[in-house]
C-alpha cells in the first residue's frame, strides 16, 4: 500500500524455475512487484520469498539477484570496464575476480572493444549492454530484466533478445522479464504472470494459456478471411475473424460447413485446428475482461 | 560465486569514490592549498609567536590561534562544495543510485561510505593542521611535550566534530538535489549564510545569542573552552549541543531521504 492506493493486492503466485514473463498495463504493479523482488519495499501484509529467502532480509536477497533497469543509470564518466568492475565489487566478488568477470561478461554481451572508453561516449545499445553486463558481473541465480529492449533499433533488440535467451536457457539461472513488449515476452519465456489494478489475472504456462479453449477452432485462410466469416456465420456459425484468423465455435458438422464454405469462396485453409492466440491478444482480451469487470 | 562481506563492499565504494576525487584537479587543488596555507600559517604563528602575539604565555591556550584559523573555515566550505557536493546529487543525476540500492547493501552502507569518502577530505583540513602544530612546536622546542600532547588531543577531538557537521550538512544538501551546483551553494550559504549576518548583528544589536546560529562560532566557542582561551561569549555546552544535533538530524535527514528515492521507477 502507498497511501490510499493499492500497488499490488492479493498476489499469490509461486513463480518456477525458467524464464518468466512479467507483463501489465501501466498502473499494473509490475514496478512495485520488482521492488519487492529486490527488497527495496516491505509488503503491508503478506510475505514473500526469493530463492529461499525472504525479501525482509533485503541483503541475502539481492546477492542473488542481477538487475537491470529500465532507466539509464550508468556512471558517465566511468569506462565500461571500470563500472562493470566497480559493480562486481560492491556485490561482493574480490577485486581480482571483479575484474576477470568484467571482462568476460563485457565480452560476451559484444562490448568487447569499446570496454576503456567513457560511457558517456557509447550508443544507446552499448549502454543497454553495459546495463546488462553489470547485472551479470556477480553471476546471481535471479535476473531481472526490466524493458531490455527500450531504445534499440532492430538489430540492437535481436542482439538483446539473444543474449537474455542465453542467461535463460543456462542451467540454474531463472529470468524475470518485464517488458511491454510482449513478442519479446512470447519469445523468451515459458511461463508468464499478467497484472492489471495490482492484482495477477493470469498466471501459467505460457502454451496452455494461449492455446483457446478445445470448444473453439482457428482456420487461417488464404483468400478473404472477412468474407469467410461473414458466409459462415451466415450459415449458422459462431464465426469472428482476427487478426490471427478466424475462429469458430465447434459443434457437430462445421468442420464439413468450413470446407464447403471455402469451396464457395474459392478460399484455401491452411490451417484448422484448435485455438492458439498470440500473447497479445490473450493479453488485451483479459485486461478487457477485468475492466469490464471492475466496472 | 562466494561474495565477500558487508566491509569489503562498503571499502570498495570508499576506494574507488576517494580515487575518482583525487584524479579531479579541483580536489587536489583544494586539498593542497587547504592544507598548506593552514598548517604553514600555524607554524609561522608558532615560530614567530612573541612579534605576532605579544603577551600570549606559551600554555595550551596559544593553540587556540591556530583552531581559529579562518582558513579552515574557508577551505573546508570549498572542499564540501567541490567534493561532497557531487557525491550524492550526482548518483541521482545518473540514477546510479539504482546500481548501487539493487546490490546487496542497504541505505545505510551507501550513506556511510559516501561519509567515509567525504570525512578524511575535509579532516585533513580541519583535524590534520591542528594535529601536526603542536607537534612542530613541540619538535622545534617551543612548547613542553605535554602541552602538545593534551592539544593533539583536543585539536583531534574539535576536528573531528568539525569533520562530522560538515560531511553530515553537506550529504544532505547532496541528497535534496540532482544538480551539484546547487548543493555546493547550500553548503556555502550554510556557511557564510549564517556566520556573517550571525556575526553583524549579535554586534550591532549587541546581542551575542545569536552567534549560536553560525556553525563557526560554535565551533569556536568549543575551542576556546577546550584550549582555555578567553573572551568566549557562548556557553560551550549549548554550542556542542548544537553542532552534535545539527550532525544527528543532518544525517536522520538524509537517510530517509535516500530512503524516500525511487530507484526501480517504471
Amino acid at each position: 500500500m502507498f497511501g490510499e492506493v493499492r500497488a499490488v493486492d492479493d498476489l499469490s503466485v509461486a513463480i518456477p524455475e525458467g524464464a518468466i514473463g512479467l507483463v501489465g498495463p501501466n498502473g499494473a504493479g509490475k514496478t512495485t512487484f520488482l521492488r519487492l523482488l529486490l527488497g527495496l519495499v516491505r509488503p503491508t501484509t503478506g510475505t514473500a520469498k526469493v530463492l529461499g529467502h525472504n525479501i525482509a532480509e533485503g541483503v541475502p536477497v539481492r546477492e542473488r539477484i542481477g538487475y537491470m533497469p529500465e532507466h539509464d543509470c550508468l556512471i558517465p564518466d566511468m569506462t565500461g570496464v571500470g563500472l562493470v568492475t566497480y559493480m562486481g565489487r560492491v556485490s561482493g566478488l574480490d577485486a581480482n575476480t571483479a575484474i576477470s568477470r568484467a571482462h568476460d561478461v563485457l565480452q560476451f554481451v559484444g562490448v568487447e572493444e569499446e570496454r576503456y572508453r567513457k560511457i558517456a561516449e557509447y550508443s544507446t545499445g552499448m549502454k543497454q549492454k553495459v546495463k546488462l553486463a553489470q547485472a551479470m558481473v556477480h553471476d546471481p541465480q535471479l535476473y531481472i530484466f526490466d524493458e531490455p529492449t527500450t531504445g534499440l533499433d532492430p538489430r540492437g533488440r535481436t542482439e538483446m533478445l539473444d543474449l537474455v535467451r542465453v542467461i535463460a536457457r543456462s542451467p540454474g539461472r531463472n529470468v524475470v522479464l518485464s517488458s511491454h513488449l510482449l513478442p519479446d515476452v512470447e519469445t523468451i519465456c515459458k511461463y508468464i504472470v499478467i497484472l492489471d489494478g495490482g492484482h495477477q489475472i493470469a498466471a501459467g504456462e505460457l502454451s496452455q494459456l494461449l492455446t483457446g479453449s478445445a470448444d473453439r477452432l482457428r482456420i487461417d485462410v488464404r483468400g478473404d478471411r472477412e468474407a469467410f466469416a461473414r458466409r459462415l456465420l451466415e450459415a449458422g456459425m459462431e464465426a469472428d475473424a482476427t487478426p490471427s484468423g478466424v475462429h469458430v465455435a465447434r459443434k457437430p458438422g462445421v468442420e464439413a460447413a468450413i470446407f464447403q464454405t471455402a469451396k464457395a469462396l474459392g478460399v484455401e485453409v491452411r490451417y484448422m485446428g484448435r485455438e492458439i492466440r498470440s500473447l497479445e491478444e490473450f493479453f488485451l482480451e483479459l485486461v478487457q475482461r477485468n475492466e469490464a469487470r471492475g466496472a | 560465486m562466494p561474495l565477500l562481506g558487508r566491509r569489503h563492499r562498503l571499502r570498495a565504494i570508499i576506494v574507488t569514490g576517494l580515487r575518482r576525487e583525487f584524479k579531479r584537479p579541483a580536489t587536489l587543488v583544494a586539498t593542497a592549498v587547504g592544507v598548506g596555507l593552514v598548517l604553514v600559517s600555524s607554524i609561522v604563528i608558532v615560530l614567530f609567536l612573541g612579534a605576532f602575539l605579544p603577551g600570549q604565555t606559551r600554555d595550551l591556550s596559544f593553540f587556540f590561534v591556530p583552531a581559529s584559523n579562518g582558513a579552515i573555515l574557508f577551505f573546508v566550505t570549498l572542499m564540501a562544495s567541490v567534493v561532497g557536493s557531487a557525491l550524492i546529487a550526482d548518483d541521482l543525476n545518473s540514477m546510479a543510485l539504482t546500481l548501487y540500492l539493487s546490490r546487496p547493501i542497504t541505505h545505510a552502507d551507501y550513506l556511510i561510505a559516501k561519509a567515509a569518502i567525504l570525512a578524511p577530505l575535509i579532516s585533513m583540513i580541519a583535524m590534520l593542521p591542528l594535529v601536526l602544530t603542536p607537534f612542530v612546536a613541540a619538535l622545534l622546542g617551543l612548547f613542553a611535550w605535554t602541552i602538545a600532547l593534551e592539544a593533539i588531543g583536543l585539536s583531534v577531538l574539535l576536528g573531528l566534530l568539525f569533520t562530522a557537521f560538515y560531511t553530515s550538512v553537506t550529504l544532505l544538501l547532496s541528497s535534496l538535489t540532482t544538480r551539484k551546483s546547487y548543493a555546493a551553494a547550500g553548503v556555502f550559504a550554510v556557511t557564510f549564510g549564517l556566520t556573517i549576518p550571525a556575526d553583524i548583528l549579535a554586534s550591532s544589536i549587541g546581542n551575542s545569542a545569536l552567534l549560536y546560529v553560525s556553525p563557526w562560532e560554535d565551533y569556536l566557542a568549543l575551542a576556546r573552552a577546550a584550549f582555555g582561551a578567553s573572551g568566549n561569549q557562548l556557553d560551550w555546552p549549548w554550542a556542542l549541543a548544537i553542532l552534535l544535533v545539527a550532525t544527528v538530524v543532518a544525517s536522520l535527514f538524509t537517510y530517509l531521504r535516500m530512503k524516500a528515492v525511487e530507484v526501480v521507477s517504471g
